[in-house]
């Protein structure tokens, strides 16, 4: 018999002080200081420039749908009563190639289409764990 | 590029275990049964065996197990490399380098797996060794390859149009030349309504767009161009061999920097390297056998490989330019989709028998160049692939 999946982010040393932020509720990147190329998931190196030099930039909180896809099997019990759910990638509007990952609320799958404007919702999933999940963005005043 | 590798190696042997859904014996077991018979196809014995080569994700007996199994005192040259499907033929080109460099003579190469009544190639819920950026993507349910892959179909579908009818193309032609094929598991034919009927698991993947998961092994013995030609079958040459990074699905990484467009796959840098290495050209491949972990995947090979334009994999496949009379016949043993799954392997061996002429009923006549490829460089996040040559 399989252990569970650790569900709970694995926050090692690289990711621990984002998982932080979004407990927070801040979503943020890393801005580096060198380059200015703002990347994701957290590294201590630019890609870029190899500086080690960085700091958080706080995201709008908006994206754009990249893809996604709704799962009708569930690959772990924890996410049996949820099936089918949807979950999608979205590249953040902070950045180019800034992309990230969460459950679609608020909408069904009909509701999606490329390039659909989404907005960052703070999920409080349980105590010390807090995610990112994306709804579709209110039409602009 | 390339050096010394191009045409150093060949295949001199091939062999199986039957393919099923519970082998009922250890994966041990089954690494010898292929090994076995692949020395025997190439009229030799574990008294030849100098190297010694596998992949493996932490589900299947190492080199070192192997070997005394076998009753090899000392195995030689060794390789036992991290890594599923993306390595599948960087390790076979491996050993061609360990042939070329002429630190072994007689390399066995082996995958041996019980991944459908043991570890499960389509989720334990678990992630991989080393994929810690799943942590971005686990809590929300995205944990196994057909939802990290039925993404990026989305994506590709999104951006040029491919169609569910393009997926389901790959999934009928397949198991139409599978028919032809006493090996594999899956030989029923089935009709696009069929296709369209199955049952969703990620979308947009249907059971039918989704490799098997198969309890079984493969083995090759490679050897010197050289040698090969004095052994008991049609030597096939490893012509050339390629390696490079991949588009990671976890962190969104990719060549080409950070979020690079994943509906171009790593093969798009590979392949020129490798045509390079061999001196050939996509126009120059008289049979692929793309790896086929899911319907779509063979869609986008089809494009960065080459052979048609980019975005027109799902016409292309959709044309019947795949079928063992057309164009490009692909999957001529019915791939991973109807054939079996040993992570990639049974691809290269496939190719071989192409190009010795012995795939019977499923033969390319005439075959003499056959590309063969790992995954494609996602999950992971790298890829390899070869070429393969009946010397003349």
């Amino acid at each position: 018999m399989t252990e569970p999946a650790p569900l709970r982010p694995g926050t090692d040393r690289d990711s621990a002080a984002w998982w932080e932020l979004v407990r927070r509720h801040r979503l943020a990147v890393q801005r580096c200081t060198g380059c200015a190329l703002l990347r994701f998931p957290a590294r201590e190196y630019c890609p870029a420039c190899r500086s080690r030099s960085w700091e958080w930039r706080d995201c709008a909180g908006t994206g754009r749908v990249a893809g996604w896809t709704v799962t009708h099997r569930a690959f772990h019990p924890a996410f049996a009563d949820q099936v089918p759910y949807t979950v999608l990638c979205v590249a953040l509007d902070d950045g180019p190639g800034l992309r990230c990952w969460g459950r679609l609320v608020g909408a069904g799958p009909d509701a999606l289409a490329a390039d659909l404007p989404v907005e960052a919702v703070f999920t409080d999933a349980e105590p010390g764990l807090t995610l990112v999940d994306w709804r579709p963005a209110a039409p602009p005043h | 590029m390339g050096g010394t590798l191009r045409d150093a190696a060949a295949v001199a042997g091939v062999g199986y275990t039957p393919f099923s859904k519970d082998s009922g014996v250890s994966t041990t077991t089954l690494a010898c049964e292929a090994i076995l018979a692949a020395l025997d196809d190439a009229g030799l014995g574990p008294e030849d065996v100098d190297g010694i080569a596998t992949h493996r994700v932490g589900d299947s007996s190492p080199p070192w197990a192997v070997a005394p199994a076998l009753g090899i005192e000392d195995q030689g040259w060794y390789l036992d490399q991290f890594g599923g499907g993306s390595v599948s033929h960087a390790v076979l080109g491996q050993a061609a380098m360990a042939v070329a460099a002429g630190v072994a003579e007689t390399v066995v190469c082996y995958r041996a797996i019980n991944a459908r009544s043991e570890f499960r190639m389509g989720g334990q819920g678990r992630p991989p060794a080393g994929a810690f950026d799943l942590q971005y993507q686990a809590p929300y349910g995205l944990i196994a390859p057909v939802q990290h892959y039925a993404l990026l179909a989305r994506a590709h579908m999104l951006a040029y149009g491919t169609s569910h009818e393009h997926l389901g193309a790959v999934a009928v032609g397949q198991r139409e030349k599978a028919a032809g094929n006493p090996r594999a598991l899956k030989r029923d034919p089935i009709t696009m309504r069929d296709y369209l009927a199955s049952r969703w698991i990620a979308e947009p993947f249907r059971l039918l767009d989704c490799c098997l998961e198969t309890d079984g092994a493969c083995a090759l013995v490679l050897t010197s161009a050289e040698r090969a030609r004095d052994l008991r079958r049609p030597p096939v040459n490893i012509t050339a061999a390629a390696w490079g990074g991949g588009h990671s699905s976890y962190s969104g990484a990719g060549p080409g920097g950070i979020g690079a467009d994943p509906t171009t796959s790593a093969a798009a840098r590979l392949a020129p390297r490798l045509y390079a290495m061999a001196g050939l050209g996509p126009a120059d491949v008289d049979v692929a056998e793309l790896y086929d972990c899911f319907t779509w995947t063979v869609l986008v090979q089809l494009e960065d490989y080459g052979f048609c334009a980019k975005g027109e994999g799902g016409p292309y496949a959709a044309s019947g330019a795949l079928r063992i009379g057309g164009e490009l016949p692909v999957n001529t043993h019915g791939g991973f989709l109807s054939e079996g799954y040993v992570h990639g392997i049974n691809h290269v061996a496939e190719a071989v028998q192409q190009l010795r002429g012995e795939a019977g009923g499923r033969q390319v006549p005439g075959a003499e160049v056959a590309l063969s490829t790992a995954q494609p460089g996602y999950v992971l996040a790298g890829t390899s692939a070869l070429l393969l040559t009946a010397p003349r």
